[in-house]
Order: C-alpha cells, then structure tokens, then sequence
C-alpha cells in the first residue's frame, strides 16, 4: 500500500465516522477533533449567518436600544 | 572476488540528522496535529493554494496528501500521524470549500470498480444456464454450396488464356521458347 492509498483509506474511514481507537485511549478526556466536531462546524459555519447579515442584526439592535 | 554490497556498518559514518524526519518529530499528539494543520491552511497563502487546487478539479485526498507530505518533510509530525490526521483534514478543507460554494472531489470514490452482478460471475466462469444457451444460440447459417470437384480439382472459375492454351497443346507459342542450342540438337537427333 502506497501512502496516497492509505491516505485514502485514512479519509474513507473518517467520514464513515469511525476513529482511531488505541489513539482515543491514549489520552483520558478524549479526542477533540472527531467527527461529530466537524458536523457541528459545518452546521454553524454553513447555515450560520453572513457577516453582511451579521452587520444588519447588529444595526437593528443598536437602533432598538437607542429608542 | 568482487562484491556488489554496501560496506558494513556505514551507515554509521553519515549523520542521521541529514533529514527532518529522521529526528522525533515536533508533533505527536493527535489533537495537537490536527489544531496545527487547521491553522495552517488557514493561512492565507496556503488556502489560496488548496481553492486554487480544487480549482483545477484536483481531489481533496490529493490536496491533504501534499499538505501532510509538506509536514512530514519539515518534520513536524510523523508519517504514521500523518496517516491518522488525514480524514480531520480533509473534513476541514471540504468544509472550508463548502463554505465558498466551490465545487470539489473528495477522490475516495473508485469509479472504475466493476459492479460485480450474478451475470457477470456466470459470466466469468463460463456458467451459461440453459435459457440464456437457448437465448444466445445463433441462428442456422445458410448452407454453403457444395464444393463441385475434389479438393485439387482447378476451379472453375479459374481458366487459363487461349494463348497460354495453346502452349500448353504444342502450339506456336511453345516453339518460339526454345533456345538455339537446344533446338539444334533436336535436329541432330532427329536426322
């Protein structure tokens, strides 16, 4: 098996949501970067809001406040 | 007597801090290596790279495999890590790519794998069933028109000019083909 194979291989396992056992004994708290991370990363960044939206909820609060 | 072999123990002489990665790395934990990578891409020379990559429709495993072989080579973390950080990556960068709409490949998908299918396995072992025989059978061939001599007999079609005929019976032709010399001593036997 070639690197890029196992780099593959590596990728197809991630996304199936399957990590690396011995590696998550290792440390007693627990993995951070497992999949689940990435699907809430991708949830908040994805249906999160957009920085120009950002800007209109901020304007529209600020105009609340001062009335 | 000649030896085509290295010399032992030389590679005792040469300084193993040659390379990077044959020092410890600097990275060894999992989370540490995958923080260190997120942030790396994240730079903005190196997203430029990986936008500009899956641009060009390179797969996302392509991307990650030059991203780790970069680390690897700088011997920040090893290459067994490398293998295991890799599916964190490539998650991130196609979030990362999601996130500007871009169109990409993860590459993991193999495409030209054959959908192995109970046909194709008969198939391949040569297992024909009797409906399938009876199916593919190939309709009677038109009876070929019987041969009209033996098998040396000239064919039919084939007929030598009248000329070369009349050669062949004694004719004008013939005689005009005798040399000189053996003509005259056909008249010598003949008188």
């Amino acid at each position: 098996m070639t690197f890029d194979d196992a780099i593959k291989k590596s990728i197809k396992v991630f996304l199936q949501g399957k990590m690396p056992s011995k590696t998550s004994e290792l440390s007693p708290e627990g993995l951070f970067y497992t999949p689940e991370y990435f699907d809430t990363l991708e949830a908040e960044l994805l249906d999160g809001p957009t920085e120009s939206t950002k800007d209109k909820d901020a304007k529209d609060k600020e105009s609340i406040d001062a009335a | 007597m000649q030896l085509d072999a290295p010399i032992p123990g030389g590679n005792y002489t040469s300084d193993t801090r040659n390379y990077s990665w044959h020092r410890p790395p600097d990275l060894v934990d999992y989370d540490q290596a995958v923080d260190y990578l997120i942030n790396k891409i994240d730079e903005p020379e190196q997203i430029e790279v990986v936008f500009a990559m899956l641009g060009i429709d390179a797969h996302i495993t392509t991307v990650v495999t030059t991203i780790l072989l970069q680390a690897v080579s700088k011997g920040k973390i090893g290459i067994d890590l490398a293998i295991l950080v890799a599916g964190p990556l490539a998650r991130y960068i196609e979030i990362s790519a999601k996130d500007v709409g871009m169109k990409y490949e993860l590459g993991i998908e193999n495409k030209d794998r054959v959908i192995i299918t109970p046909s194709l396995l008969k198939a391949s072992l040569g297992i024909i069933e009797q409906d399938d025989e009876e199916l593919e059978a190939p309709e009677e061939e038109a009876p070929l028109e019987e041969p009209t001599g033996s098998l040396m007999a000239m064919p039919a079609d084939i007929t030598a000019p009248q000329n070369e005929q009349d050669a062949m019976l004694g004719g004008e032709t013939l005689e005009e083909e005798i040399p000189v010399e053996e003509a005259a001593v056909l008249e010598e036997e003949l008188v």
